[in-house]
């Protein structure tokens, strides 16, 4: 049996990522079940799986389970198990480091950044990609040309800032809401501002390509790889997020904004369902099945 | 064995006659042979007699009070222990290629421990092609219930839970659960079944080809006969399952 081992069912991308690798094992015939505390499912995005208490379920691993976990601070209690385990890496943090060093423990990553990470630590990785949930591609919803989707959650005086430097746009946020929801937010406003100076895989931003939205983003050191300046996005440094954005939305820009909504969606499109399972199936013969239980 | 079809039963005579000879064309038309098929005479009032349900290789387990479902079920299940299980109501006609279709499919689909079959009412509307599951107040519920048949989609596709009218379960599987849990007096073992083996990482899926028909609740058409086990259902799973898809009125 395997099992995927998550800290929480709320709102965080991790959360999201974590089922929808799960979902694309369990087609592919793995046995495999998500655990959360108290086994509590998410609400908040759909999915197939299903799920069980966290805490008796990894006091019940066998050595002959698999725990499958992404947040370095599980690694500790999971180490402590007979289990064999295996990294799934959404995101790289000083944090992974003793994960990456752990030769046990079985590599996975989610972006060429993670990947680019541990070869630098000697490890190579497999390739398990990501992707956007099928509700996010654009359905031909009329857009609404002057409205801005946003989460505020995360670097909210950002967008407060860019809220009062261009007052000609109506910022629309999104906060602890269903998928669907924010898919059909995204869908309707022409504009994604993507503020959070600390988001290492930033899903958001490519959930807005797909659904057709231009991405305007701050600037993140270990940003966003897909992420790509003046060819399907916008990205500023803080300081300057504001401008950018007034310069992005002027009326003269209308062809450059046609041209970054199409990028964009042409860069979601790589990160489609079909696309993942693809990837992971591929992902099977590079050593992913022998880090699985079969039993 | 390969195969035990159990039908749990309470008089209704001649619809577990008609059952049963459906049962008997649907299994002739799989080619499946080394089966067994177990009638739960779950307290009929004039019991069940082998010769009068058409004979053959029909057998009866009787019991002379009523229990629930669960434990007619899995009482039946555990007297002919079999590679597979196919739980049966005795208000199903199963089309005669219904048999073969529910266990190509579960053939067909890589992992997976339960299969269930597509059920329309007698005027082609959707009884059942697999159960979703709302976080709402709704709970469960049967995917497009009413729709006609001809507009809904027959791509096979994955479930949290299938309805127990017809059910195909890996015997392994089944044991390893326990069988169905017996604090449901009437309703919902099913679903709580299909959630604890999705737990055990088996996939659940449903058959999509062939159509059979259902009429639904012929031995207890009380209205409250399902809320003790809603209400048992309710305390154990809420919030604890996920949910794809959201109801659509017919």
């Amino acid at each position: 049996m395997n099992l995927y081992v998550l800290p929480g069912h709320g709102i965080y991308g991790g959360i999201k990522v974590g089922f929808q690798f799960a979902s694309i094992l369990a087609t592919m015939g793995v046995r495999i079940a998500v655990a959360t505390p108290g086994g509590l499912a998410p609400t908040w995005f759909e999915s197939s799986m299903a799920v069980v208490d966290r805490d008796s379920s990894i006091a019940q691993l066998t050595e002959q389970d698999v725990a499958i976990f992404s947040l370095p601070h599980d690694y500790a209690l999971l180490k402590r198990t007979p289990a064999r385990l295996v990294f799934h890496c959404q995101g790289t943090d000083p944090l992974i480091d003793p994960i990456v060093d752990d030769p046990d423990v079985v590599m996975l990553a989610c972006w060429p950044q993670a990947a680019a990470y541990m070869r630098a630590r000697g490890r190579e990785p497999i390739d398990v990609g990501i992707h956007v949930s099928e509700v996010f591609h654009y359905d031909g919803t009329p857009k609404k040309p002057a409205h801005v989707a946003c989460m505020p959650r995360r670097g909210s005086d950002l967008a407060e800032a860019c809220r009062r430097h261009v007052p000609s746009l109506t910022f629309v946020p999104i906060d602890n809401q269903h998928e669907r929801d924010a898919a059909r937010i995204m869908k309707d406003c022409a504009y994604f501002l993507a503020t959070s100076e600390g988001e290492w895989f930033g899903l958001p931003a490519l959930e807005a390509m797909a659904a057709g939205a231009v991405v305007v983003s701050v600037r993140v050191p270990t940003g966003p790889h897909y992420l790509d300046h003046g060819r399907n996005g916008v990205v500023a440094d803080a300081d300057d997020l504001p401008a950018a954005l007034a310069s992005i939305s002027a009326d003269a820009e209308r062809l450059l904004r046609r041209r970054l909504l199409l990028g964009g969606m042409a860069t979601a499109s790589r990160y489609s369902l079909g696309h993942q399972r693809s990837l992971v199936d591929g992902a099977m013969g590079r050593g992913l099945r022998e880090a699985l239980s079969w039993s | 064995m390969e195969l035990t079809v159990v039908i749990p039963s309470f008089g209704l005579d001649a619809l577990l006659r008609t059952c049963l000879a459906s049962l008997a064309t649907s299994l002739q038309v799989a080619g499946i042979d080394d089966v067994r098929v177990v009638v739960a005479d779950n307290g009929s009032t004039n019991p069940y007699r082998v010769e009068h349900l058409g004979g053959g290789r029909v057998e009866l387990l009787r019991f002379d009070q009523r229990t629930s479902f669960a434990r007619a079920c899995n009482m039946a299940a555990r007297s002919a222990p079999a590679r597979r299980y196919l739980f049966l109501n005795n208000d199903v006609l199963l089309h005669p290629q219904a048999i073969a279709d529910v266990v190509g499919t579960m053939d067909a689909v890589r992992n997976a421990g339960i299969c269930g079959a597509r059920l329309v009412f007698p005027d082609d509307r959707i009884q059942h092609c697999g159960v979703r599951m709302d976080d709402g107040p709704l709970g469960p519920y049967h995917e497009f219930a009413g729709q006609p048949t001809a507009r809904v989609s027959r791509a096979i596709r994955d479930f949290p839970a299938v309805t127990g009218a017809v059910l195909l379960i890996d015997g392994q599987l089944f044991d390893e659960l326990g069988g169905f849990d017996e604090i449901y007096p009437f309703g919902y073992e099913d679903l709580d079944l299909c959630l604890r083996a999705g737990q055990k990482g088996a996939r659940i899926t449903c058959a999509q080809a062939i159509d059979s028909l259902h009429f639904e609740s012929m031995s207890n058409r009380d209205p409250g006969r399902h809320d003790l086990s809603r209400q048992q259902f309710w305390q154990r799973w809420k919030g604890r399952y996920t949910r794809v898809g959201s109801w659509q009125p017919p």
